[in-house]
């Protein structure tokens, strides 16, 4: 299974000369899985350059959303291969009581907010709620289950082969809780990660961050070590990061993630900072080192 | 791939209840208690810690509830069973019974959780009426 960031950034797109190496754009994932289907996990404006990337010939992807807050579907009207007559693309999201999956995307693709409407797009597009139970995607057998961010948001588990990525972008597990004293069981996002050979989750804020921003869906930076450690994750990528974070912020932060990670234990070089075009070729299963962050 | 994780509304709801000075129980869609607040375990005597997760027998042999003239009260009756059951609202009036022996009367309601894939559970909160059992009952 391979993996592209194609959007780290979180809240809005954030370009600019202090963002340059990080990236601007918002939450993308491509992933290619071992018997070649792609999925996109998220349309943030990162889906774009990953459309970019397609060739112009028939494809068929899925593109699975954790949530539709705007930096998670905002790259969708700009997604090329929506434009093509011979693409198939199916996107899963959140069912919510209110409405459907696809008239709830609607509002994004339609007018006043956008040029064109849903039923405009050349592409043969289909919306579908993610199942309770687990499904199958070409070679991979994929899981959503609700996780803790504002609104009906998922977190997804891919497992292809021996080989196991959990995407959880949007996530609050320690909102009202201590991470390091709760069961598994009761941990928002917990059977997803666990054991993951990659996981990629929320890491927005520095822990002097985060009491000015309790309930607002995301993670302090010792909320996702403890996540980490807790789900025995082999490989972390820390992502959505804040729009306000410049490189250099970034730089520091994603030093004391690693310091703060061996230090205790952690396996080096087992947990970083998510940069916009970073490649990873997911491989194996195996529980990290486990520290005590 | 792992699949033994409590839904997201029971682990929204516990986090909440929580953070509540009002007696307050959690059941999952199959009525098993798997959770109670600090205060719940004050008026119980017993913390949810102490406890675990218990069946309905276990339950009702340790704490009731009893009626007002001290039979039990059947398990099909219970507010939170009703909730979990039916899907809707319930409401009673009734004795517990605390590990040092005494009784207390409350007024108990409780409320499905019902999410897009159906009922995950039901919420109870009790309202103390009585400390020593002497109270009246609605």
């Amino acid at each position: 299974m391979k993996v592209k960031l194609w959007g780290t950034r979180g809240s809005v797109p954030s370009p600019g000369p202090e963002t340059i190496r990080y990236g601007g754009n918002t939450s993308c994932v491509g992933v290619t899985l071992s018997d070649g289907s792609l999925l996109a996990l998220d349309a943030g404006t990162g889906i774009r350059n990953l459309g970019l990337s397609l060739p112009a010939e028939p494809t068929r992807l899925h593109i699975l959303l954790t949530h539709l807050h705007l930096d998670h579907i905002q790259g969708l009207v700009f997604f090329a291969p929506a434009f093509r007559a011979q693409t198939e693309i199916v996107i899963w999201g959140p069912a919510s009581p209110e409405a459907s999956l696809r008239d709830r995307i609607a509002r994004y693709i339609s007018a006043p907010l956008s040029p064109v409407e849903v039923r405009e797009l050349p592409c043969d597009v289909s919306f579908r709620h993610t199942p309770e139970t687990e499904w199958e995607i070409g070679s991979a057998r994929i899981r959503a289950a609700s996780v803790a961010h504002r609104g009906p948001t998922l977190g997804y588990r891919i497992d292809d082969g021996e080989d196991s990525l959990a995407y959880i972008p949007d996530h609050e597990p320690a909102l009202g809780a201590d991470l390091e004293a709760l069961g598994e069981d009761w941990i928002s996002g917990f059977a997803l990660a666990r054991d993951a050979s990659l996981l990629i989750h929320d890491g927005q804020y520095a822990d002097a961050e985060y009491p000015d921003h309790i309930g607002w869906g995301h993670s302090s930076l010792s909320h996702t070590l403890s996540f980490a450690r807790r789900t025995g994750a082999a490989r972390t990528v820390l992502f959505h990061h804040d729009p306000l974070h410049s490189d250099e912020r970034l730089d520091r932060l994603g030093a004391e993630a690693r310091e703060r990670w061996e230090s205790a234990g952690g396996r080096p070089g087992s947990i970083e900072l998510g940069v916009e075009g970073a490649e990873y070729e997911v491989q194996g299963q195996s529980r990290s080192a486990a520290p005590a962050v | 791939m792992p699949q033994s994780q409590k839904p997201l509304e029971l682990i929204l709801a516990r986090n909440l209840m929580s953070a509540l000075s009002t007696p307050a129980f959690l059941v999952d869609e199959g009525g098993l208690l798997v959770f109670y607040n600090e205060a719940a375990g004050m008026l119980l005597g017993k913390r949810f810690e102490e406890l675990g997760s218990v069946g309905p027998q276990e339950w009702g042999s340790m704490f009731g509830p009893f009626d007002e003239s001290g039979e039990p009260i059947p398990y099909d009756e219970l507010p939170l069973v009703v909730a979990v059951r039916n899907g809707r609202p319930a409401h009673a009036s009734f004795e517990i019974c605390s590990t040092d022996g005494s009784r207390h009367t409350v007024e108990a309601s409780a409320f499905p959780i019902l999410t897009a894939h159906g009922t995950r559970g039901a919420i109870a909160v009790f309202w103390p009426s009585s400390a020593n059992g002497s109270g009246s009952q609605s």
